[in-house]
């Protein structure tokens, strides 16, 4: 029986439930290690005028403090390397390194922070969207992805609708900091051990900026406590900081960021501000779109064009878009670079097209699954992407039609209505969103992994991969793969701590891709053993059996034993087999290496195959609000996925579940919070609310359809990243709630849906269909600002009324035909 | 005077110097004992990764006589757990293999990342020890006995995941085996305990390290004298917020003085008056925790009880007290607005005796309060409302659980007919003190218990009041609520109405 599709625990559960997992900051100090921590810009934008560190080096503990002086180089960056770690002359984002402090004990460190004499003079910052883009202020080129005729569809279009869709940033809040220790070896080599989705990336910075060899550096990672995109790049920084002082010190060094300075200082998901005009017909079938959309970088790249390149490619989600023009441009403002984070961009450029989905719904007055469905890709046509790669073996359709069926979609909304037409007090609501989520990185080199086999004795393995394990459990699924390979106990096979010394130049754990990778490389590593071991089983076969030669092909791995399957009842236990290799002096370890066949983009023209599959989804869900305090329950989910045959599929459940639960509390009760200097406000649990257990929906359906059709090991599919996106319906179920009471508006949103966000749009419409004004919150100049700080609210949309045509059907009583004189008033009032 | 702090770890003695003493038990477990199983995350007991077990001497009569229960230990200093055993992750193994709980968690998939995972399985298994008590397991005899959905959920609030959505951690609660579970006080037998803590009871705790004093009285006499005496004295009661601004905002005062060791202030009871009329009177102690008091709310005052479910966690009820609500004075605290609508009084004591201070009375201004120096909350009188009251107390914040309000109001109606025969409306969060707003309860006195009247009266709530904008909300967004809360109170209120409230 193969272990591949059982539901295996975790292979660090046991130690995680009794305390005993151990992660950077619980590693047992070492004599003599110093405690890193650094000084950084008090300003958004600021230039140095002085600094004068001879106070704090008298601080009694201070051990050494470093500048940009005290680097080989200072500039870095994965895609465009235009990040200064430490500040020499501007600074561009608060909290960004100036000084690096080396101290005995966190009394001295602080003393330290007092002591620095930083004379400073503030230049004015750029902190939103359109700042950025009144001052052409960009981090890289405009990227473009367009098909068909945009222009003549536009023209001879039905309907056309403007709009604004505006995209809050989100906190990884991963449970453990940034953190990092260093210990000094001979020769100037250093061992980093480093909560990081991307070890060779560590290594990469570490030794670019300290002037090191590659080979001088060696990146381990046993576990972290949680990434989710935030340790796939801005690890390094404090890693840099650590690796700065033990190399200079020659003593181990340990850099733990609280988890204040993490939010504050590190870069988040991007916000984006998406600009975007729409042709559809009367059945609400999109003939064209046309998209800008705008991502906020932060102060350096980092990511973003690979983000934003994720968002161009998503813009679709679902959908057929038979005429589009996507462009994508990054605006450089000073915040911290932001940076990758589950969904990598794919999220923010499909709820753009899920938005127009909704608004299209409201303003012909049909159902938004009716118009979902209609648009949504087919099996045999209307089944390539708009950068022209064919869907193969599409499954969105059949998720659709069995999704909208077991939901009792049709019913619900019924009911959804009457509640509506009849409570006083709440309003529900009631959304279908659809996902389609590429897999690959889309830059091709990354499609590559290695992973290393070593058998012992005794017949167990251990497996070293580049892949990191952050709680998702890729060690298990690996662990499981190779299990299965020499159909073993899963006990007997260990995934070690991924070290840069086992697996050079991997590519980060990202792009969900970690397993398909890594899995597969461990898997060709085993392949390779096999057919030694086949020959040494077939040899020994044949020489036990008379009349039987020695065929490597008929050799069987089975429960624990090996045989030969023409003489089965003759068997050898996998450790004699593997004893057996050893006497005959066969190599009993591998290098499997596997890239991503048949994937390709080239963003010159914006056309391509990028992904090697897609994995595939919808949601619906279902919500209540209090129409006096704007209070949202999440009352029920319904999750359908293809996720192909998984590895493990109790794992999977547990990234579906964590996924959505988490892009619901991007979509609503995460909200970031700045002050007008650009600080974040908005820095701990006690103000950043990401989903609480009661905040899990009460009733929670979530299932898979079969797929024996994916081309990735094992049939599996992909699963990390794609359910946050499916968190949407939880955001549109608040949107389609307003259009019960946005009278004859498409009704705006922008995200997150707060209690005060609801609150606000359903003051807006209130005071509207009273013919009263009404200006977005907050209402007057305030120190505390979202981050999205130019709201939809209004400017340069057009077409936001009602169809006339087909009026208001939503049945709220308010669809009487208003003066002029009053739509005026009301778009003014928008305005 | 003693002059260390006695304390157990997983069943060990610890005896920690005044030079320790001034640290969160978080870090003492994980730097100077090593125990890095209990993770610090936000330092503000606002996450739950640090949590532990505490066990402090029950009551009289109480079944066990260590009684344990969970609390944030990055909030709690150790000056304020002389004489209590602590049960971390490390020390929930039976026989060196996992408890039911940790088993449950490990075949439920309950942990991701691990790093809440230990915070999560030490507050299930409270939960687990809870429910253990002599009673229950009676109930489970001889049958599969589990958490319930709602048991599950409602211990586990202080706790925060990024990872798995807690959709399996709530499966493994329900899937614990309680027949199997062995309780703490069947892990850790307390005889030895117990009896170390009495003797050292007798003997007042006195620390002193690097210019500071931490001072343990255990008489309320001596907590008098000693605020009379010494200056800067921050009184520390659960510390559930003064232990954050020490952690975050560098508050180090020259005296703190935990009331961990004063006798008595655990009274909670309903004072019954002769008179059938008068109004009964809760009366509680200045110890008693937020955590019991939601308790005896269950029934008596089921709204109150519905704002402490939610207030904080467990973690930060069980440490938390109505008393330090009170003296912490933010005008964003959850229980405030109901003492304000029950015209609560509290007691206060110093050196030359008690008096007592209406609640209305109580704040000066922000944090400031009508207490004289040498003086300390020692129990509080809060009637109850009655029959015939409409009584409606409201949170808004931007979580349901865990989370510190945006905007609060209480209100509290007498009806003669359809006639509002007495009102009070309490706003908090409107401004630098919790307040009532005579304004409000004149437009709705002497009026009928109609829609119109609440708009009304909504509107002058939002002409009266003058909240500002900050993190938790905007301006806008609070005189909002306060005008819409006077017409949802309508709404849950009115017999014609409630029904379509109520959905």
């Amino acid at each position: 029986m193969s272990i591949v599709g059982k539901n295996i625990p975790h292979d660090s559960a046991p130690g995680h439930v009794s305390g005993e997992s151990v992660y950077i900051d619980d590693i047992a100090p070492s004599r003599n290690e110093l405690l890193v921590d650094y000084f950084g810009s008090p300003f958004a934008h600021g230039r140095v005028k002085s600094l004068d560190l001879s106070d704090a080096l008298k601080v009694p503990g201070v051990v050494a403090l470093y500048t940009y002086k005290d680097l080989h180089h200072n500039v870095f960056g994965p895609i465009t390397q235009d990040e200064i770690l430490l500040v020499e002359d501007v600074a561009e984002f608060i909290g960004q390194p100036i000084v690096v402090i080396a101290a005995e004990s966190r009394a001295a460190i602080k003393a330290a922070k007092q002591a620095i004499k930083l004379d400073m003079e503030e230049l004015k910052p750029i902190l939103s969207v359109d700042d950025a883009i009144a001052a052409g202020q960009y981090l890289d080129k405009t990227y473009k992805i367009e098909r068909g005729n945009v222009a003549a569809a536009f023209s001879t279009a039905d309907h056309i609708i403007e709009g604004r869709f505006v995209i809050a940033g989100a906190d990884h809040f991963y449970l453990e900091s940034q953190a990092c220790l260093v210990h000094p070896g001979e020769y100037n080599q250093l061992t980093v051990h480093s909560s990081t989705q991307n070890p060779s990336e560590v290594q990469h910075v570490v030794a670019h900026l300290l002037g090191l060899q590659l080979n001088q550096v060696v990146c381990l990672i046993k576990r972290m406590g949680g990434g989710f995109g935030g340790k796939e790049c801005q690890a390094t920084h404090p890693a840099v900081m650590a690796s700065l002082v033990a190399l200079k010190t020659k003593r181990p060094a340990r850099i733990v960021y609280s988890k204040d300075d993490d939010m504050k200082y590190t870069g988040k998901r991007h916000p984006y501000q998406n600009d975007y005009k729409v042709a559809f017909d009367s059945e609400g079938m999109i003939t064209a779109l046309e998209a800008n959309l705008y991502a906020d970088g932060g102060a350096y790249n980092d990511l973003s064009t690979a983000v934003l390149g994720r968002s161009l490619t998503h813009i679709d989600n679902a959908y057929y878009l038979p005429n589009l023009l996507a462009v994508g441009k990054i605006c450089k403002t000073n915040f911290p670079p932001n940076t990758a984070f589950r969904g990598f961009g794919g999220p923010q450029g499909a709820i753009t097209i899920e938005n127009i989905m909704e608004e299209i719904a409201a303003y012909l007055g049909k159902d938004a699954y009716e118009i979902r469905r209609k648009n949504c890709y087919g099996v045999n046509d209307r089944n390539v992407t708009h950068y022209g790669q064919l869907l193969v073996n599409n499954t969105l359709p059949q998720i659709f039609d069995e999704l909208s069926q077991s939901c009792d979609y049709a019913e619900r909304l019924a009911a959804v209505k009457k509640f509506n037409a009849e409570s006083k007090t709440h309003l529900k609501g009631l959304s279908f969103t659809g996902l389609k989520f590429g897999i690959s990185f889309t830059n091709k080199f990354l499609n590559q992994a290695n992973a290393l086999v070593n058998i012992y004795l005794d017949g167990t393995i251990q497996v070293s991969t580049g892949a990191t394990e952050m709680g998702q459990g890729v060690n298990t699924n690996i662990k499981m793969l190779v299990a299965d390979e020499f159909a073993i106990a899963h006990e007997h096979v260990i995934v070690m701590t991924t070290s840069t010394e086992k697996n050079n130049n991997t590519s980060a754990t990202a792009a969900s891709s970690a397993t398909d990778l890594n899995g597969s490389a461990a898997v060709n590593a085993c392949k390779k053993i096999k057919e030694r071991l086949n020959a040494v089983a077939a040899n020994y076969f044949a020489g036990r059996e008379v009349g039987i030669g020695a065929y490597s092909d008929s050799i069987v791995y089975r429960d624990g034993f090996v045989f030969d399957e023409r003489r089965p009842q003759v068997k050898l236990t996998f450790p004699e087999l593997v004893n057996l290799a050893y006497r005959e002096r066969v190599s009993l370890g591998e290098r499997g290496h596997y890239i991503t066949p048949a994937i390709g983009f080239d963003w010159s023209v914006g056309k391509g195959s990028p992904f090697l599959y897609f994995t595939n989804g919808a949601s619906c869900s279902e919500v209540l609000i209090d129409r006096f305090t704007g209070e949202l329950k999440v009352e029920r989910v319904d999750i359908l996925m293809d996720i192909g045959k998984s590895i493990n599929p109790g794992l999977n459940r547990g990234q579906i579940t964590g996924a959505f639960i988490q892009g619901m509390g991007w979509m609503t009760t995460e909200d970031l919070r700045y002050a007008a200097s650009g600080a974040l406000l908005s820095y701990s649990p006690t103000t950043y609310k990401i989903p609480n257990i009661y905040d899990t929906p009460p009733v929670f359906n979530v299932d898979t359809i079969d797929n024996d059709c994916t081309v990735n090991v094992k049939g599996s599919k992909a699963v990390g990243e794609p359910p946050l996106l499916l968190a949407f319906s939880v955001f549109f179920a608040v949107k389609n709630a307003l259009s019960y009471v946005s009278g004859k508006e498409i009704p705006t949103l922008v995200t997150p849906a707060s209690g005060e966000e609801i609150l606000s749009r359903l003051t807006e419409y209130k005071l509207k269909a009273a013919g009263l004004p009404f200006k977005y919150w907050p209402s007057e100049t305030s120190s505390v600002l979202p981050r999205a700080q130019s709201r939809a609210t209004g400017r340069s949309m057009k077409n936001r009324l009602l169809s006339g045509a087909n009026g208001n059907v939503s049945g709220n009583g308010n669809g009487s035909a208003k003066s002029k004189e009053e739509q005026e008033l009301a778009a003014e009032a928008a305005i | 005077m003693r002059d260390y702090i006695l304390l157990y770890v997983n069943g060990l003695e610890q005896r920690i110097s005044a030079a320790q003493a001034f640290q969160p038990a978080s870090d003492y477990l994980r730097l100077d004992l090593g125990h890095c199983g209990t993770k610090v995350v936000c330092a503000e007991g606002d996450c739950g990764a640090c949590s532990v077990m505490v066990g402090r001497l029950a009551a009289a009569g109480d079944h066990a006589e260590l009684q344990h229960v969970p609390i944030n230990s990055c909030i709690q200093y150790l000056y304020q757990l002389d004489c209590t055993h602590l049960i971390t992750v490390e020390g929930l193994k039976v026989d060196g293999q996992l408890n039911p709980v940790q088993q449950s968690m490990v075949d439920s998939n309950g942990a991701q990342c691990g790093y809440c995972t230990p915070g999560f399985v030490v507050a299930m298994c409270g939960l687990a020890n809870d429910l253990q008590s002599e009673q229950n397991q009676e109930k489970c005899e001889g049958k599969p006995c589990h958490p319930s959905e709602k048991q599950v959920k409602d211990s586990l609030t202080g706790n925060l995941c990024r990872c798995t959505g807690y959709e399996a951690i709530i499966n493994a609660g329900m899937a614990v085996d309680l027949g199997r579970f062995k309780t703490f006080s069947e892990l850790y037998p307390d005889k030895e305990m117990v009896a170390n803590f009495k003797a050292h009871a007798q003997n007042e705790l006195m620390l002193k390290a690097g210019g500071r004093t931490a001072y343990n009285p255990t008489s309320v006499q001596s907590a008098c004298k000693f605020l009379s005496e010494q200056e800067k004295v921050v009184i520390v009661s659960g510390g559930t917020d003064v232990s954050v601004n020490m952690n975050k905002r560098d508050l180090a005062p020259a005296n703190v003085m935990s009331t961990a060791a004063l006798p008595g202030l655990t009274e909670l009871k309903v004072i019954e008056s002769n008179d059938r009329n008068e109004r009964k009177i809760l009366s509680v102690g200045a110890k008693v925790t937020l955590r019991q008091l939601e308790h005896s709310m269950k029934d008596l005052v089921p709204e109150f009880h519905n704002i402490l479910w939610v207030y904080g966690s467990p973690q930060i009820r069980h440490a938390g007290t109505l008393a330090g609500n009170i003296a912490n004075g933010s005008p964003i605290a959850d229980s405030t607005p109901f003492l304000f609508l029950m015209e609560a009084e509290i007691e206060v004591t110093g050196c030359s005796g008690t008096r007592k201070i209406p609640m209305a009375e109580f704040y000066k201004g922000y944090k400031q309060l009508s207490l004289h120096k040498d003086e300390l909350i020692t129990r509080i009188l809060l009637p109850l409302p009655q029959a015939n009251e409409l009584v409606k107390l409201y949170k808004i914040s931007r979580r349901q659980h865990l989370d510190i309000s945006a905007f609060t109001a209480a209100i509290r109606i007498t009806l003669k007919g359809n006639i509002i025969e007495k009102a009070f409306v309490v706003f908090g969060g409107v401004g630098p003190v919790v307040m009532r707003c005579p304004e409000v309860e004149a437009a709705l006195t002497g009026k009928a218990h109609e829609l119109a009247t609440y708009e009304a009266a909504g509107k002058i709530a939002k002409e009266t009041i003058a909240p500002i904008t900050d993190v938790r909300g905007s301006r806008d967004f609070r005189l909002t609520l306060a005008e819409n809360i006077m017409t949802k109170f309508y709404y849950e209120t009115a017999s014609s109405e409630r029904e379509l409230a109520c959905r």
